[in-house]
């Protein structure tokens, strides 16, 4: 089997110490890091490898953690104006994570239906969450009518964190904002809750990329924002397999906290266990030998 | 809130009329929405270092980082204070017969005005009420219910009781607690019908001020707890025995699930464990589960099951055992176990006798436990 491609792309001077993101700097990683993941000449010819002019595009953000902490509207806009280029009209694209009120603390304007990609919580009136519950090995959730009724390929756009209980949370993790009871697979480290929601027809097959923000990244007692541990890492990383990319990013995670003096996250007892069990399901490949690591520099 | 208003829900229809999103049910309540949610700091949690806290409300302990929520959905670390998101939010409130909790032995025939938040801390896959348990505090609508104002609607409807109940109380503890001790200045008695999932002290503390508390038992084996209800049996088994020891009622229901919690031999265990921790004297019911949330593939319980369990439990020396969820079944009476008259005559959550007297049998004069008055 050959190995799962995951790219790497560091912009310097991305995003200044006071937040503001440098727009030509990102888009340059946006066509860098698409184009080295697909073998395409920039992100417009990666995007149509990906994706069709029929679908309609989801990007999840996951907006928990506060403007200090979410990937905002200056990296997420940019990135969902992409599909424009490949025949993907903007009202077919929707930024989306669980609750308006979320977003809106991120710095995002709500967008249901005006011009532009749309920008929505799954609790905006008329949408909300599947009746019934999804039941897929321990998975049993209500799942968001985003996903479900309004979107045919999904980009988990996931900011990349330490996480207390499951030890990282990346782009599988990231769909935990896509059912209504994410507090219940918060046991063992959320294994194997991570791998097998992922694992669950609704999200597996409508997930096509991982974009993972690790601009700034929260690498001890995340989810929250410490200051203490953000390690600016100015860098966003790009992968078709969801479990290669998240393994990528769970490395990145321990190498900013060796640089920090800080214990691995196997050390404090809370590895990711669940990238096992997804690779287990044959979701992706999740040991380093198997991934193919390409980093690069605009 | 006006008695007519709790008069429609039209106490005794058997369905929990939760406030919530247009696709589940009806609302029926013209209740003010409010749609948010509490900002009141937890009861029972440790801070800890860099924002972390520990609850140490429930047996899960659930230990957080900032803005994260515990198991149940409706506790939530801000800044390094945890905080309730339901205190003084009902998303459900009705008036129902005491004997739907079920409460067999306590003020027969009366009504509880009933009250649910959102959230439970476990995760049952025979939950009744999912809908309101299984979510977290914002997908429910939620409507202002201050303690005060809760004690208040009890007394102007003229129920003798509250009832915490629906989800899990031990999640809305903190809304419950304060609740009860406003109905204690009302001379109103408080009801807790719970998982009994929850520590010793905070359960010790509610015992002070609550009048009686029904512990669902739901099997007698761990085994069980781990893979259909998601948490332990022996902190179950621990609550049982702490709140028997205190001053108030006590009554035990046990959900029969055939094949996955229905063998005889199991239930002799569980009856003479009760009989020794607790006495013959506890109200033990044996109630008839349908097909619901997670577990559709079986049927309802067998009514030949129910009555096997309740004899077996009667031979073990309890006195009184019940069958629930069958309508008109003898086993849903009370007899008084000297001389065998019949006290209570009870159809469904209708109570259509009630001879005991002074909290007696009227034959023999034999004390019945219970709360009567
Ligand atoms: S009450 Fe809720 S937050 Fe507290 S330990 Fe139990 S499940 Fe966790």
């Amino acid at each position: 089997m050959t190995e799962s491609l995951v790219v790497i792309v560091r912009g310097r001077g991305v995003r200044s110490r006071g937040g503001e993101i440098a727009p030509a700097v990102l888009a340059r990683i946006y066509e860098r890091g698409l184009g080295l993941l697909t073998g395409q000449t920039g992100a417009e010819e990666a995007l149509r490898t990906l994706f069709a002019p029929s679908d309609k595009v989801g990007i999840k953000i996951n907006a928990i953690a506060g403007r200090e902490l979410t990937s905002p509207p200056a990296v997420t806009l940019p990135f969902a104006g992409l599909f424009s280029r490949i025949g993907i009209a903007d009202r077919n694209v929707v930024i989306w994570d669980r609750t308006n009120r979320e977003l809106r603390a991120a710095g995002y304007a709500l967008n249901a239906d005006g011009p532009g990609p749309r920008i929505l919580g799954t609790d905006t009136a008329g949408v909300g969450y599947d009746a019934e519950p999804f039941v897929h090995r321990n998975i049993a959730s209500r799942i968001s009518a985003v996903l479900t009724d309004r979107v045919t390929a999904s980009v988990s756009f996931a900011i990349l964190k330490d996480h207390g209980l499951a030890g990282v949370t990346a782009g599988m993790k990231n769909y935990f904002g896509a059912i209504h009871n994410p507090n219940k697979y918060h046991d063992d480290h959320c294994d194997p809750f991570v791998a097998e929601l992922f694992d669950a027809p609704p999200v597996r097959t409508r997930h096509r990329l991982t974009v993972l923000d690790a601009l700034v990244v929260q690498c001890h007692r995340g989810p929250a924002f410490h200051a203490a541990w953000a390690a600016p890492a100015e860098s966003l990383i790009f992968g078709t397999d969801p479990v290669a990319v998240d393994a990528a990013g769970w490395r990145l995670v321990e190498r900013l906290r060796k640089e920090k003096g800080l214990p691995t996250l196997a050390e404090e007892g809370r590895p990711p266990l669940y990238l096992q069990t997804a690779e287990r399901l044959g979701l992706g490949r999740a040991a380093e030998a198997d991934i193919r690591l390409l980093e690069d520099e605009v | 809130m006006d008695r007519r208003d709790f008069i429609r829900t039209a106490a005794g229809t058997g369905a929990v009329l939760a406030a919530r999103p247009g696709a589940f049910v009806r609302d029926l309540y013209a209740f003010q929405e409010t749609a948010n949610l509490s900002h009141v700091e937890a009861r029972y949690y440790i801070k800890l270092p860099d924002r972390e806290i520990e609850c140490q409300l429930c047996p899960r302990k659930c230990r957080l980082g900032d803005k994260e929520r515990g198991y149940c959905g409706v506790r939530e670390n801000d800044g390094g204070t945890y905080y309730t998101l339901v205190y003084g939010k009902a998303c459900a409130r009705n008036i129902d017969p005491v004997e739907k909790k079920p409460f067999f032995h306590v003020l027969p025939g009366t009504a509880a005005l009933s009250i649910a938040s959102a959230g439970c801390n476990v995760n049952c896959k025979f939950c009744q009420n999912w809908e309101i348990s299984q979510v977290r505090a914002e997908q429910v609508t939620a409507y202002d219910f201050p303690p005060r104002d809760v004690a208040a609607a009890a007394e102007a409807n003229r129920c003798p009781s509250i009832a915490y109940t629906y989800s899990e109380p031990t999640v809305f503890y903190e809304y419950m607690f304060d609740t009860a001790v406003e109905a204690r200045r009302r001379n109103i008695r408080s009801l807790v019908v719970t998982g009994g999932l929850i520590n010793p002290e905070p359960l010790e503390a509610l015992t002070k001020v609550v009048d009686a508390i029904k512990i669902d038992l739901k099997a007698f084996t761990q085994a069980f707890y781990k893979d259909y209800v998601r948490g332990d049996l022996a902190p179950v088994l621990e609550a049982i025995k702490l709140v028997a020891r205190q001053k108030i009622w006590l009554e035990i229901v046990y959900l029969v699930i055939p094949t996955l919690n229905d063998e005889p031999e199991e239930v002799r265990k569980m009856a003479r464990w009760i009989l020794k921790e607790v006495g013959p004297g506890v109200p033990l019911h044996f109630t008839r589960f349908t097909p619901m949330y997670l577990i559709k593939n079986l049927p309802p319980t067998p009514l030949s099951t129910l009555r096997s369990l309740r004899k077996i439990a009667l031979d073990e020396g309890l006195q009184y055992v019940y069958t629930g969820n069958i309508p008109g079944d003898e086993g849903e009476n009370t007899w008084c176990p000297t001389c065998r008259t019949l006290l209570i005559r009870r159809n469904g959550f209708a109570v259509e006798e009630n001879a005991i007297k002074g909290g007696a049998c009227p034959s023999c004069r034999n004390p019945v436990p219970g709360i009567w008055a």
